[in-house]
């Protein structure tokens, strides 16, 4: 993970200076915004196809398994192991989706028995593993980066302080010894606390100590004042390395398997006779997700992760018919959805319109005393931008949005209309009922409508030159004549049957 | 198997159980003072009370959720229902009924979006629920925390209703609480007929006139509130398991709505009550983990041991059919054996009987020696296996039943016979009425005759 690390920020040095970088990705803004995306392009590709088989609350279901994993896998690392609990490393990232994986398999055996229903199964064992992941947290894990609001909303909002540090020039490790000039002895009692002695007394024993030894690296042998020489150093975080390797296995995996999940979702019977093997892309996927799922817990938390996972693929949904397209489109919400939530918890939605003259305006409105200044949770700033787009696009959406699809209503409504207000007039005609059944004045009593939608749809008809009104009576032109019989015989092919005019 | 009992006995014996299991979780809350050390002071009676209250009315309305393959609209609800907490302490302040009032709107909008999706486009209802669930709960998380900007709320302690906590429990909301489930199971009990009737059967329920929409809407709404009573203890991401893991549990059990009902409404006390007891002993265990933990072990429970259904019972099933049938299938080998080379009683190498049965022969000889069947003699050229005499005529019993059957499939049609599903384990003569038996005989006499 370091050369990786090491390996970009050459890459990105070539591009611009050392203090850019620095400076730009010390700024939360950017560093959570970055995360934020990556996240969200990861889980609008994966999720893409599990919304398409109907397993979109698998992820929820994953991530509230792989809460349990890291949990785990946290305690053991910490406590069996003796590691520094860390949340970012690559073997607690391992086991935890593993446990992950293993433990939908668990579910599907649990609902495989019989006894059970699939969404019981699924609505029992989640919050189960869930509520042991919730009690061991608050009982035996006392870190900061693993505690209930963590579980919770995660803290995108530190992942830029939460840094690997590399260093390019002047980089002296240290290592301070107890013969070190630098080393600092300190005395420790030995046999104070157990025996009641205190330090004071006589029969206290005494070793020394050194409180400052151990290895340095540049970085922190530079802020301990050990180096005389400033290291040139890029402080890289660790959030994003972690996300980079996702995307890029995320990305990866679609590319290269297309084809196959795209068979495999759309018709597994045909994608089974034809040899590709769907039972193990599918458990490919879960395993993905649950790799995304154990990424992206240190800056989202367990729950609000599955926000990137359904609602970017959701909206994509609403706007596309093509899977490549969807594909495109769901990460390009997502990821809009992070740059904008950002903005959103720090006050200014959109980046423009200040949250605070909102509340203020409620204030005014309602007489309520609440403050203005709206600071909030970034993560959940994030996902509440998402689902801003996804309303967008279900109210917009050209084919499938409400919108359009009160347009084609209202079309479809106009249309019939018109339709049967010729055909009445076609039947009439040319009859001895001709002048009271089409007289204007009344016409509207033979279909039980208002006068004015009478009036409307006759002007309607009028104005494209179907009806003409002779002497108080409406009568067809030519056009509206061609027009009826254009329609019956569309009508007589649509339910196949014989013209017997 | 249960449709073969007797429908009175097996109502009988599930509600003997019922009782059973309410005895013993009675018994267990002295036991607990003594095994334990278990103090019960008055924070824990009131903690516990209020668990078991919330356990009766969220088991009751659980089952419905259950039967109706509705749990994970449960998961949506509860998650929905935080904004609104957070909401209402914005605009009343943290007085218990705004703040449940305010939740129960947050989840009835979540509902009603959720079934807006639905009907408005053509996404799922996984996704539906899922975009619902996490869109309010995200919502409510970033209420939440710009109340927790405000200087003087921070104490309000709103978020125990993200993971529940019992300790924040006052008599008061008891008796909120019990009165407000009072008036749910009032409407469970007065709508009964109708839930019931939409629960398993809604075509037929709307083809008989009665207006599925709008009772499918008064059960929501009643699962809601639930889902609301149950937040300050539970909190809303647990909700769902308080809500459906009695009624799981008590599915296992009973094939009876109303035993179903009973059951879950004891189950749902017993893990509440438990839950919350537990979690109040040590402010470090939050009260909706530890219910959800109890009433887990519940249904594990349920699912190993309950009669009939349980994993425990059809293993024993399992393995009282597979011995039965290895005795049959070794004791009709070893008489076919022994036929074919001289009499029913001659000797039948031990070789041959294992091979041929692999390794359920070694099962059904064992079974045949000690029913008195089948014994083994190791002398001379007498060696192997012997049918007894009440073996011998076990096997004549079982080969006449075949080919009676056989004779059944042959000529039912033509004898104008009861039309039966032919199944040769069982005695033709229980099943037929003698006359068609001794039809039957009359033929196989004909064709044995003929041979």
């Amino acid at each position: 993970m370091m050369l990786l690390e090491r390996g970009l920020i050459e890459l990105l040095l070539n591009v611009m200076t050392r203090e850019e970088l620095n400076a730009f990705l010390r700024s939360p803004q950017n560093t959570a915004t970055l995360v934020g995306g990556l996240i969200a392009i990861c889980g609008a590709l994966l999720g893409a196809f599990l919304l398409l088989r109907g397993l979109a609350l698998t992820s929820d279901a994953i991530s509230h398994t792989v809460l349990l994993g890291i949990v785990v896998a946290f305690l053991l690392m910490t406590e069996t192991f003796g590691m520094e609990g860390d949340i970012s490393s690559p073997w607690l990232i391992l086991g935890a989706a593993l446990a992950g994986v293993a433990t939908v398999l668990l579910t599907e055996m649990l609902y495989r028995s019989g006894l059970v229903k699939q969404d019981a199964a699924l609505g029992l064992a989640f919050p189960l593993l869930f509520a042991i992941a919730v009690i061991l947290v608050s009982r035996f894990v006392d870190d900061a980066h693993l505690d209930e609001d963590a579980v919770l909303v995660g803290e995108i909002g530190l992942a830029w302080a939460n840094t690997n540090s590399h260093c390019f020039e002047h980089c002296e490790s240290v290592t301070i010894s107890p013969d070190h000039p630098a080393a600092k002895h300190r005395r420790q009692c030995l046999n104070c606390r157990a025996l009641g002695i205190s330090p004071r007394d006589e029969d206290a024993e005494f070793r020394w100590i050194c409180s400052n030894c151990g290895h340095y690296s540049p970085a922190q042998a530079y802020s301990a004042g050990l180096l005389e020489r400033e290291p040139l150093l890029v402080f890289f975080p660790k959030s994003i390395t972690v996300m980079l390797l996702m995307t890029a296995l995320t990305l990866a995996f679609t590319l290269i398997f297309y084809k196959e999940l795209k068979l495999a979702t759309f018709d597994a019977g045909l994608a089974q006779a034809l040899g590709f093997r769907p039972g193990r892309l599918n458990y490919a996927l879960m395993i993905l997700v649950s790799l995304v799922a154990v990424g992206a817990f240190d800056a989202v938390g367990s729950i609000l992760v599955i926000a990137f996972f359904i609602i970017p693929p959701a909206a994509a949904y609403l706007l596309s018919d093509r899977l490549s397209l969807m594909l495109l489109i769901g990460p390009l919400i997502g990821a809009a959805g992070a740059f904008f939530g950002y903005d959103l918890a720090r006050g200014r939605l959109f980046g423009v319109v200040p949250v605070s003259d909102g509340i203020a305006a409620l204030n005014r409105l309602f007489g309520l005393d609440l403050i203005e200044r709206w600071d909030s949770s970034i993560s959940a700033s994030m996902v509440l931008m998402i689902f801003v787009f996804f309303i967008l696009a279900w109210i917009l959406s050209p084919r499938y949005g409400l919108l359009s699809t009160l347009l084609r209503r209202a079309n479809r409504r106009r249309r019939f209309a018109d339709q049967v207000v010729l055909a009445h007039i076609h039947n009439h005609q040319h009859t001895a009922l001709h002048s009271t059944e089409c007289r204007m004045d009344t016409l509207h009593e033979h279909f039980r409508w208002r006068p004015g939608k009478m009036r409307r749809v006759m002007a309607r008809l009028r104005a494209l030159g179907y009806v003409r009104v002779v002497a108080g009576s409406a009568e067809l032109t030519e056009r509206g004549d061609r027009q009826v019989h254009a329609f019956r015989r569309n009508m007589l092919e649509a339910y196949n049957m014989p013209d017997l005019d | 198997m249960a449709a073969a009992e007797a429908p009175a006995s097996a109502d009988r014996r599930v509600w003997i159980i019922i009782g059973l299991i309410v005895v013993s979780s009675l018994l267990a809350l002295p036991l607990s003072q003594q095994v334990f050390g278990l103090r019960l002071t008055y924070t824990v009676r009131v903690v516990a009370l209020g668990g078991a209250v919330l356990g009766v009315i969220s088991g009751v309305l659980g089952c419905f959720a259950v039967l109706r393959q509705e749990s994970l609209l449960g998961d949506a609800l509860s998650h929905a229902a935080l904004p609104g907490v957070a909401i209402a302490f914005l605009l009343a302040g943290r007085d218990l009924s705004w703040l449940l009032i305010g939740a129960g709107i947050a989840s009835w909008l979540g509902l009603r979006m959720v079934a807006a999706i639905l009907h408005t486009t053509r996404i799922k209802q996984d996704a539906a629920l899922g975009i619902v669930l996490v869109s309010w709960f995200a919502a409510g998380i970033a209420l939440l925390a710009y109340i927790q900007s405000i200087p003087d709320a921070s104490q309000a302690g709103l978020d125990h209703f993200i993971f529940g906590q019992a300790a924040a429990i006052v008599e008061r909301d008891v008796s909120l609480v019990s009165g407000v489930g009072l008036a749910v199971l009032l409407a469970v009990a007065l709508f009964w007929k109708e839930f019931k009737l939409v629960t398993f059967d809604a075509e037929f329920a709307g083809a008989n006139g009665f207006r599925t929409g709008l009772i499918n809407t008064i059960l929501s709404t009643l699962i809601v509130i639930t889902i609301v009573l149950g937040l300050q203890l539970a909190g809303v991401i647990l909700m769902v398991g308080m809500l459906i893991a009695p009624g799981i549990a008590a599915r296992q059990w009973t094939h009876k709505l109303e035993q179903m009902v009973v059951l879950a409404a004891v189950f749902g006390a017993f893990a509440g009550a438990a839950g919350a007891v537990i979690s109040a002993l040590d402010s470090d265990i939050p009260t909706g983990p530890m219910i959800i933990v109890v009433a887990f072990a519940l249904v594990l429970l349920s699912i190993t041991l309950a009669p009939g259904r349980g994993l425990l019972w059809s293993r024993l099933r399992q393995r009282a059919n597979r011995s039965r049938f290895a005795a049959r299938n070794t004791l009709l080998n070893l008489y076919r054996y022994a036929l074919r080379h001289g009499a029913a009683n001659s000797p039948v190498p031990d070789d041959f009987i294992r091979g041929v049965g692999d390794r359920s022969a070694e099962l059904g000889l064992r079974q045949l020696r000690a029913k008195g069947q089948a014994m083994f003699s190791k002398t001379g050229s007498e060696a192997g296996w012997r049918l007894t005499d009440s073996g011998i005529q076990q096997a004549r019993q079982i080969v006449h039943n075949e080919k009676l059957w056989a004779m059944y499939r042959l000529h039912a049609h033509r004898l104008d016979l009861p039309l039966l599903q032919e199944d040769r384990q069982a005695a033709i003569a229980s099943v037929l009425p003698a006359a068609a038996i001794a039809l039957l005989e009359r033929k196989l006499r004909e064709v044995e005759d003929n041979a």
